[in-house]
C-alpha cells in the first residue's frame, strides 16, 4: 500500500468515512437502520380493531378496502397521478395541505391506504411514516402500487 | 493552461471545493433520515440501499472538504470530488429526463428548505465543480501540502 498512489488515498477516503458514518450512527441519539426495513404484508386486516397499525397490504386486501371506500393517497410526482391513478385518489401535494384535505374527509383514526408505482418505488413507505409522525394512527401501504392495480383492471381515472 | 495549474487557481479551488463540500455535509450529517428520503426521492438506488449512503455520503463530503483543504491525501480528494460530482451530475440529470420534480438535497435536506429544486442551473453547478477538482488533480505544483510529502 503506496499512500502516494492517489487511488490508494481515495479508497482510504472512503474507508474513513465508513467508519465515521456508521460508527456515529450507533452511538447516536437518533440511529436509523443501516437497511431501509420493508413493511410485512398482512392478510385480512380486521378494519374495526381499534390498534394503531402500519403495515403493507396485498392487492386482494387493497381491492376490500376500495370497495369498503376506504380513502386513497397517491404518493407518486403529479405528473404520473395525473397520467392515471386509482379512482377517488387524492394526489400528492405539499404534507400539510394533504393532511389538512384529509382531515376535512375523515380524522386521523380512520384507515388510510398508500401506494405508488409498483413494488419497488419507496415513495408510500416514505410518505406511510410522514403521516405516522403526524399523528394518523390507521396506515396501509398497498405495495403494488399503480403497476397491481392497473394490471388488474380495477377501477381507476385520469387527470387531475 | 499551465498558468491555471500552478500556484494561487489551485489554491483558490481548494478553498472553494473544500468549503462547498463541508458546508454541503452539515446539514445532512444531523439529519441522515431526511437525507435518505431526499436520495430516495431520486429513483436510482434499490429500496433499502438510501439509509446506508444517506450515513456514509455525508462524512464523505465532509472528510473530503477538510483534507482538500488542510492538504492530507490532495490526490485522493481530488479523486473523490471528482467522482462524487460526476455521480450528483448523472443523479439530476436522469431526474431531469425523466420529468421528476425534486427538492436537491444538495446543501440543505430539512423540510423547511422548499425550493431547493433541482434544475439545469445544478447540473452546471455541479459541472464547475468537477471542473476545478480536475483543475486539482493535474495540478503542477503542490503548495501547503502535507500529508504525504511533496517529493
Amino acid at each position: 500500500m503506496n499512500i502516494r498512489i492517489p487511488i490508494v488515498q481515495a479508497i482510504l477516503l472512503v474507508v474513513i468515512s465508513l467508519l465515521i458514518g456508521l460508527g456515529s450512527n450507533i452511538i447516536s441519539s437518533k440511529p436509523i437502520p443501516w437497511f431501509a426495513e420493508e413493511l410485512a404484508v398482512v392478510d385480512m386486516v380486521e378494519i374495526k380493531s381499534d390498534e394503531p397499525i402500519l403495515a403493507a397490504i396485498s392487492l386482494k386486501q387493497a381491492k376490500v378496502f376500495f370497495d369498503e371506500e376506504v380513502l386513497f393517497v397517491d404518493a407518486r410526482d403529479e405528473s404520473y397521478y395525473e397520467a392515471g391513478h386509482i379512482k377517488g385518489a387524492m394526489k400528492n401535494i405539499f404534507l400539510y395541505e394533504l393532511i389538512f384535505k384529509i382531515e376535512e374527509k375523515q380524522n386521523k383514526d380512520t384507515p388510510l391506504v398508500v401506494y405508488c408505482g409498483d413494488p419497488g418505488c419507496g415513495d408510500s413507505e416514505q410518505l406511510a411514516y410522514d403521516f405516522k409522525d403526524m399523528g394518523f394512527t390507521k396506515l396501509y401501504v398497498f405495495k403494488g402500487g399503480w403497476l397491481e392495480w392497473s394490471k388488474a383492471g380495477y377501477p381507476s381515472e385520469v387527470g387531475k | 493552461m499551465n498558468y491555471l495549474l500552478n500556484g494561487p487557481v489551485i489554491l483558490l479551488a481548494r478553498l472553494i471545493l473544500g468549503g462547498v463540500f463541508i458546508l454541503a455535509s452539515l446539514d445532512k450529517i444531523s439529519n441522515p433520515e431526511a437525507f435518505a428520503a431526499a436520495i430516495g426521492n431520486y429513483h436510482v438506488l434499490p429500496f433499502g440501499l438510501e439509509n446506508l449512503l444517506a450515513l456514509i455520503l455525508p462524512w464523505l463530503e465532509f472528510i473530503t472538504g477538510i483534507f482538500i483543504i488542510a492538504g492530507i491525501m490532495v490526490d485522493g480528494a481530488a479523486i473523490m470530488i471528482i467522482i462524487m460530482n460526476m455521480i450528483f451530475i448523472i443523479a439530476i440529470s436522469q431526474a431531469l429526463a425523466r420529468g421528476i420534480s425534486i427538492e436537491c438535497g444538495c446543501f440543505s435536506v430539512s423540510s423547511a428548505a422548499e425550493g431547493d429544486k433541482i434544475g439545469i442551473i445544478t447540473v452546471i453547478r455541479d459541472i464547475g465543480y468537477l471542473i476545478l477538482g480536475f483543475l486539482i488533480f493535474y495540478r503542477q505544483k503542490h503548495k501547503f501540502e502535507f500529508f504525504p510529502k511533496p517529493v
